[in-house]
């Protein structure tokens, strides 16, 4: 059986679990990350969302996310923010300088949070966006054009530009313009449609089917299919070339800004000397008293055992495989952890409540370490950190706070096990 | 873990993250994709085994699908069984057919090395080739050399080790590169480990990647009855090729449904093999030092695999060598993919980024485990292209 030793050991490859290994690894340990696939970050809008509404008035946008959640904090407590509130601005600002570092910004707006439209035509709070997605004042645009390409499904420029005017605050002179254009024909899915627009003539031939349509001043929004690449300049030389601000909107899975990000720090993991394996899954955990003393990963149909000083669990909640539901039952899928869930109820009739849907809230109870505790309070396991989709408390489709905890917690996680020694977690 | 339940469909949640992994479909709207010719179709393949779209023959088989599914659905295996079927019904060209007996060209082609060498750089036979058969003209061929890695381990004399292990060479190996699998053999002597040759058949790898199973599983049949007799008696199996590792170890138990479980411990990388003769305190050091900045490749057999960059662990320990991590994704060639004609442009767009990163780094000299990427780099980039094992042969001072 294959052996493999080290100092700490991230389980998944979300957010959390390679903001946990960029900290670690930071701090000057030896780090393993394993993951079943290619972690949901990819999937992901590539914005941090921190904190969406106000506690107050949960129709209102809250204007200062960070105040926003030491309120929450104060009336919520179980929240996963109220472990992280002393790390919360630095793992911020960490994860600014990666990216900033990387040659793929991430900028914050004077106003706390963005309003940055979607493909749907609704405005989506936001606290860190990429710079291609960063539309400033939106409320002062005297025009903006919608371009869509012919190629690609699931972005309709008539929806987006029907919907915008009645949900988002425009001037009340702003037109809005829709233009479909295209790049040859066919269907393509967005990674196929954002690699061929890296290629200088066929962005060329989009810069004339869009000039045109375009008026001085104009907003021109695309779906977020400009560029492939973290490096890509896809958007900077469309907007260089048209003389408008051009911008990515949010729109469903796939999207490219998620994988550019994930790209971004997956190479700055490897140049950390951080090693990542893909596609092995861990599936049982050796522990000793309330202590992991290894896991068993099986990868390629073959087994794996992996001892480390410091286990991080970023393995995400129902959809990452992190949390296993079944009929009245749910489990922590590796160490069978004590999965918190809630007294009535564990979902709503209505989907899309304003509430939310309990079982969202449902996961991993932490200490200040984020080391796993059960209903007593006691730690169950010392040398195991929990992070970002798996702790209970948060409900962040409705908060607008997954990536903000993932990003936090994972920080935290990768703190505690790089810079403390397991024996001070304790 | 059984064969179905890797295959279950119902696994599949449409999230689309092996699209966005897929380097085929990245560059080429030719491929519909891993989801769509994997577990949508597979839904109608289950009532009706023609529903196979043409479009199934662009799937590379990479593998990167597998790798990055979060929900453990085996993609590619579903492609595979498409092509196959497709193949079935519709058939193979000769070039296909050809490309695929990776084996019998060897054995052909090593009847006369220089002349086949030779031959491969003449543009007008290059040109009809292209023509005729579909093999595109622009491609580097592989080189054949003068003599077998089996010729080779003939003339060598290896003392008696304390262990012995079987190593499966591989086609490439056997016929292009022998001072790879020299390396290997003069390795594992300095660790005073005797290497078993025997001959094997063909993994089997180019036949399923071109739809042909049914000889696939013929060989792989062969290649497990062989290997079985090593595995109990409790030899070690050890590979230097990324894909004739993986097809050892999952596709003759996930695509055929053949009995690999006693099997599969005993199989195992070079590098993992160093690996754990290096924890047990047993690898032979000083290596010496070697004053070189080379790139790395990780090849995506390797990456599928699941076992991360064995190698890693092994090159660190070389003083004063450095080596940089190219990550740039699939090279493109994927074995017989770019060799033909239609497929070329595709193959080298989906190196393009390996190609730019190697550039970008300035490397003269990139490291990677597959035989094909390392054809592939060159290709593309005109820099020399190693096996890790030669640089610790060199580094033990072995390397000839």
């Amino acid at each position: 059986m294959m052996q493999k030793k080290t100092d700490v050991l991230v389980i998944g490859a979300g957010l959390s679990g390679l903001m946990a290994a960029a900290q670690a690894a930071e701090q000057g340990k030896q780090v393993l990350v394993v993951a079943k696939g290619s972690g949901a970050l990819g999937l992901s809008s590539g914005c941090i969302d921190l904190w969406g509404y106000r506690l107050d008035q949960p129709e209102q946008v809250c204007d200062d996310p960070l105040q926003e959640i030491v309120r929450l904090v104060e009336v919520n407590p179980e929240h996963p923010y109220a472990r992280v509130q002393d790390v919360l601005t630095e793992s911020l600002a960490y994860f600014s300088d990666i990216c900033a570092a990387s040659g793929y910004p991430y900028v914050t707006s004077p106003g706390g949070n963005w309003l940055l439209p979607t493909a749907l035509g609704t405005v989506r709070p936001t606290y860190l966006a990429p710079v291609t997605m960063a539309v400033d004042s939106l409320g002062e645009a005297k025009s903006i054009l919608v371009v869509g390409f012919r190629e690609l499904k699931d972005f309709y420029p008539e929806v987006l530009a029907g919907n915008l005017k009645k949900n988002a605050e425009l001037a009340a002179d702003c037109r809005i313009n829709t233009l479909m254009v295209s790049v040859g024909g066919g269907d393509l899915n967005p990674n196929t449609l954002a690699h061929r627009l890296e290629r200088p003539a066929v962005l060329n031939e989009i810069i004339k089917q869009v000039k045109p349509a375009l008026f001085a001043g104009t907003l021109v929004f695309f779906p977020p299919v400009l560029g492939e690449r973290a490096d890509s300049t896809v958007a900077a030389d469309l907007a260089a070339d048209l003389g408008c601000p051009v911008y990515e909107v949010t729109n469903i899975p796939p999207a490219l800004p998620g994988q550019r990000l994930q790209q971004v720090l997956l190479r700055f993991l490897k140049h950390q000397g951080v090693e990542v394996i893909m596609g092995c899954t861990v599936t049982a955990a050796r522990v000793t008293g309330t202590a992991c003393t290894g896991v068993t990963a099986v990868g390629n149909g073959k087994t794996m055992q992996i001892t480390a000083g410091t286990v991080i669990l970023a393995t995400g909640s129902f959809l990452g495989g992190g949390l296993k539901a079944g009929m009245g039952l749910i489990k922590e899928s590796i160490f069978d952890l004590p999965v918190k869930t809630c007294a009535g109820e564990w979902s709503d009739r209505d989907f899309l409540a304003l509430s939310g849907q309990p079982f969202n809230k449902f996961g991993l109870t932490v200490n200040d370490n984020l080391q796993p505790v059960d209903d007593q309070g006691r730690v169950v396991l010392e040398n195991v950190l929990i992070t970002g989709a798996n702790l209970a408390g948060c409900n962040y489709p409705v908060e607008k706070c997954g990536n903000g905890v993932a990003l936090a917690t994972g920080y935290k996680a990768g703190k505690l096990a790089g810079g403390v020694s397991s024996a001070a977690i304790r | 873990m059984r064969q179905y339940d890797n295959l279950a469909l119902d696994n599949c949640i449409k999230c689309s993250i092996c699209v966005t992994n897929c380097p085929v479909t990245r560059v080429t709207d030719k491929f519909a994709g891993p989801k769509q010719n994997g577990p949508d179709l597979e839904r109608f393949r289950l009532e009706e085994p023609a529903a196979v779209h043409p479009s199934i023959g662009y799937c590379s088989n990479c593998k990167n699908c597998d790798v990055a599914c979060p929900s453990g659905v085996s993609i590619a295996t579903m492609n595979s069984k498409a092509k196959g079927e497709f193949v079935a019904r519709h058939g193979a060209p000769l070039r296909d057919q050809l490309l695929a007996r990776v084996g019998l060209m060897g054995r052909v082609c090593h009847l006369a090395p220089a002349l086949v060498n030779w031959g491969g750089r003449v543009k007008l036979f290059r040109w009809l080739g292209e023509k005729l058969f579909g093999v595109s003209k622009d491609m580097t061929l592989p080189q054949y050399a003068g003599k077998t890695f089996y010729q080779l381990m003939r003339q060598q004399k290896f003392a008696p080790g304390r262990r012995k292990v079987v190593y499966f060479p591989g086609c490439y190996v056997t016929y292009n590169t022998p001072e790879v699998g020299l390396a290997v053999v003069e390795v594992l002597a300095k660790q005073g480990v005797q290497v078993l040759v025997e001959e094997f058949n063909c993994c089997g790898l180019p036949l399923i990647a071109n739809g042909l199973l049914a000889d696939a599983r013929q060989a792989a049949r062969g290649n497990i009855q062989q290997l079985q007799k090593y595995a109990d008696q409790g030899y070690r199996i050890i590979t230097s090729c990324p894909s004739c590792n993986l097809t050892l170890r999952r596709e003759y138990h996930e695509l055929f449904d053949l009995d690999t479980d006693s099997l599969n411990d005993h199989i195992m990388d070079v590098f993992e093999y160093l690996n754990e003769l290096a924890r047990q305190g047993e690898l032979v050091e000083p290596l010496n030092p070697l004053d070189l900045r080379v790139g790395y490749h990780q090849p995506c057999h390797l990456k599928a695999a699941g076992c991360g960059v064995p190698s890693k662990e092994i090159m660190d320990r070389i003083p004063g060598l450095q080596v940089l991590g190219l990550d740039a994704g699939c090279c493109g060639l994927s074995g017989s993919y770019g060799f033909k004609a239609e497929k070329y442009p595709i193959s080298m767009e989906i190196g393009s980024n390996v190609f730019r990163a190697v550039e970008q780094m300035g490397v003269k000299q990139v490291i990677t485990e597959c035989g094909m990427c390392q054809l592939q780099i060159h290709h593309g980039t005109g820099v020399a292209v190693y096996h890790p094992i030669q640089l610790l042969a060199l580094a033990y001072g072995t390397a000839k």
